[in-house]
């Protein structure tokens, strides 16, 4: 189910396997770092075809995509956005995030792709979906995992431009 | 970026990231401790003379976020985080 251009986490198998132990209750959570294009449709669709596979019928479901900005903060043309991550610590704080949103909120099932390295104007940055019983905790579980991620996930920006010049950026920008 | 060999005694890994690994010019090191010292990312943050001002800056200890005043033992990694932009 993994797609080759995302890595699957070996915190998410091992968080997988207990949440698999604790029952059906356990939010069943999927996350992956990307280090090629993401591609939010087919990631969708492959989710769809987990739930299938683990019998999960979820009437609620909500989506974020965040896409790369065509404007640097300066206002000038942003050729390209970096971003680095912590690996390791990433992966463990997005399963972490993951999982507290999801019980917070009585999910069934989260999914969280997030791009890292080099990606141009328009391209997927983070996708975040979840499936609920309801539609407003799949939203507000949608809303408040993004949040968290942007704000204790490590991932730094740093955009760059035309000129050759670059700046990382030292926050997130306004809600 | 080379990273400097790893001290046979007890030591620290440290790291950085982003502008501060940039602005530091080094993104991995390891600081060896004495016996029985237990210095806090404080402490370090001043004795590695870093730049920037540290009330911006977040730590994680072996990968989790931690206190400034957490005292820090021998195997530890200890990495100082410049503010975080994701999503």
């Amino acid at each position: 189910m993994s797609s080759p251009s995302c890595r699957r986490s070996v915190v998410a198998e091992v968080s997988q396997a207990l949440a698999a132990s604790a029952g059906d209750r356990a939010p069943l959570l999927r996350i992956d770092l990307c280090a090629q294009p993401l591609l939010p449709w087919q990631q969708l669709q492959r989710w769809q075809l987990l739930l299938l596979d683990r019998g999960l019928i979820a009437p609620a479901e909500s989506q974020f995509i965040g896409r790369v900005r065509p404007l640097a903060g300066d206002g000038s043309p942003l050729t390209r956005l970096e971003l680095e991550h912590y690996p390791g610590m990433t992966e463990r704080q997005l399963q972490s995030l993951a999982h507290a949103a999801a019980v917070r909120h009585g999910a069934l099932a989260v999914l969280v792709q997030h791009r890292v390295g080099h990606l141009a104007p328009g391209e997927a940055i983070v996708l975040v979906a979840v499936a609920a019983d309801r539609r407003g905790p799949a939203q507000r579980c949608c809303q408040e995992l993004l949040e968290a991620l942007k704000h204790d996930a490590p991932f730094w920006k740093r955009e760059w431009r035309q000129d050759g010049s670059s700046d990382w950026l030292a926050g997130n920008t306004p809600l | 970026m080379a990273v400097d060999p790893a001290p046979l005694g007890p030591h620290l890994r440290l790291r950085l990231f982003a502008s501060l690994r940039e602005a530091a010019g080094w993104g991995e090191r390891h600081w060896p401790l004495a016996a029985a010292e237990a210095p806090t990312p404080r402490q370090l943050w001043q004795a590695l003379a870093l730049p920037g001002e540290l009330l911006t800056i977040r730590v994680a200890i072996n990968q989790q976020f931690a206190s400034l005043d957490t005292p820090l033992q021998a195997g530890d990694e200890l990495a100082f985080l410049p503010p975080i932009s994701g999503g």
